[in-house]
């Protein structure tokens, strides 16, 4: 009877799951799109996105399956000022990081760059990208999303990885990943945005888009 | 970097460490297979090499070096002197006591090191020799914070408690400041090495 009872209920709860998950997945490519219009805007040069992606995996597979292990990478960590926790990731291969950078400080070549002046633009830049996407999310649903001052650091891919997932795991078994890439026009994608929602957030955030489109 | 093939490094990444590491590094292309020092350079190029996951545990009997990048994680290395063999542990987090389900021995401080060390005594016989390196526990972001407290410090205080209850000593450890770390565990010789991402090389 048991097996019974639990066979039926498990489709069930999968089917919430995929809609909440579908219904973020479209927030966060309305973010995405705003994240990358004003991108461009900063760069004067257009910015593509690749379709975002929501993963929802055992947390300790992440690093295995991105495969990037002793890359150097810049990131810039966020989270949000609310009880609803949530981190955000933004991720720049190194160069092209300092390649940004020297864009947005009118440096005329990444040697030129300040290390200093480096880690303000960046660090600004994702300001303004984590500012958009928020807003833009925050529009739409009517409700208020504040990010805290980002913090930068460079390191292999792994490592920084591994100290979300950290988070990621002590709430429980798997990492919800929201991921989305920029590239500029004709280059691979370089940039990667990563939001890595709590359970909180992420019915916080399907109930009020529920009540809005009434499912 | 984000279309690369596996384990390759994109070249700029490589001039980006030259500039503040030793020559160590300056001749490999490849950064994952790259021995960790100059000195290594002759016997790595030959041992064969097995990455460990996060959260993964390996053990081996076979002279083979184990690799395994961690950030605020901490690697674990047991080697046997006696038997020459040994395991590498990655760990995440110091306890299991968080109410999970089905935890993996090998995601916890307080699980992984009794498992590693049952796994290698059933190598090795029941009179094992065990000591341990360990290396991780970074703080790479100040306002990463769990419970308002630094993960890294509290996973590195619960291994060396673990590594206490279980009677293993202790041997060597470099372990939290800012940035992650490259080990690399040579089982059969026990030589921990381990790469600071600032380019710091250490021999544990």
């Amino acid at each position: 009877m048991k097996n019974k009872s639990d066979t039926k209920e498990a489709p069930t709860i999968s089917d919430d799951q995929e809609i909440d998950l579908s219904i973020l997945l479209e927030l966060g490519s309305i973010g995405a799109g705003h994240a990358a219009t004003a991108l461009s805007d900063v760069l004067q040069q257009p910015i593509l996105i690749d379709v975002p992606k929501i993963h929802n995996v055992q947390a300790h597979l992440i690093p295995k399956f991105y495969n990037q292990h002793e890359t150097s990478t810049t990131a810039v960590y966020l989270q949000l000022t609310d009880t609803y926790g949530c981190d955000i990731l933004l991720m720049f291969e190194v160069t092209e990081a300092k390649k940004i950078a020297a864009m947005m400080t009118f440096a005329s070549s990444i040697e030129e760059l300040d290390p200093n002046m480096e880690t303000s633009a960046i660090n600004e830049l994702t300001n303004i990208l984590i500012g958009s996407f928020l807003t833009a999310i925050s529009d739409f649903l009517g409700i208020t999303l504040l990010p805290t001052i980002p913090q930068s650091t460079t390191d292999s891919f792994d490592a920084i990885i591994d100290s979300f997932l950290i988070r990621q795991s002590l709430l429980s078994e798997n990492a919800l990943i929201f991921e989305t890439r920029f590239k500029r026009q004709g280059e691979d994608a370089k940039c990667i945005l990563m939001i890595f929602p709590s359970r909180d957030l992420k019915e916080l955030l399907a109930q009020k888009s529920k009540a809005l489109i009434k499912i | 970097m984000f279309s690369l093939p596996a384990g390759y490094a994109p070249k700029n990444a490589i001039t980006h460490l030259n500039g503040r590491e030793s020559n160590a590094v300056l001749a490999f292309q490849r950064l994952d297979l790259a021995p960790c020092a100059t000195m290594q350079a002759d016997i790595s190029s030959k041992v064969e090499e097995a990455r460990v996951d996060m959260a993964d545990m390996k053990v081996e009997s076979k002279p083979v070096e184990l690799l395994t990048s961690v950030g605020s994680c901490v690697a674990i290395c047991l080697h046997d002197s006696i038997h020459k063999c040994g395991g590498l542990a990655h760990i995440m987090l110091p306890t299991s006591a968080v109410g999970l389900q089905e935890p993996l021995p090998s995601k916890f401080a307080n699980t992984a090191v009794p498992a590693l060390a049952k796994a290698i005594r059933e190598i090795s016989g029941k009179e094992a020799r065990l000591s341990a390196k360990i290396a991780g526990g970074a703080n790479m972001f100040a306002n990463l914070k769990v419970d308002s407290l630094d993960i890294g410090a509290k996973n590195v205080k619960a291994v060396r408690a673990s590594l206490v209850e279980h009677k293993i000593r202790l041997v060597g450890e470099d372990v939290g400041g800012l940035h992650g770390r490259r080990v690399s565990f040579n089982v059969a010789s026990g030589v921990t090495i381990v790469r600071r991402y600032t380019g710091e090389i250490k021999e544990l």
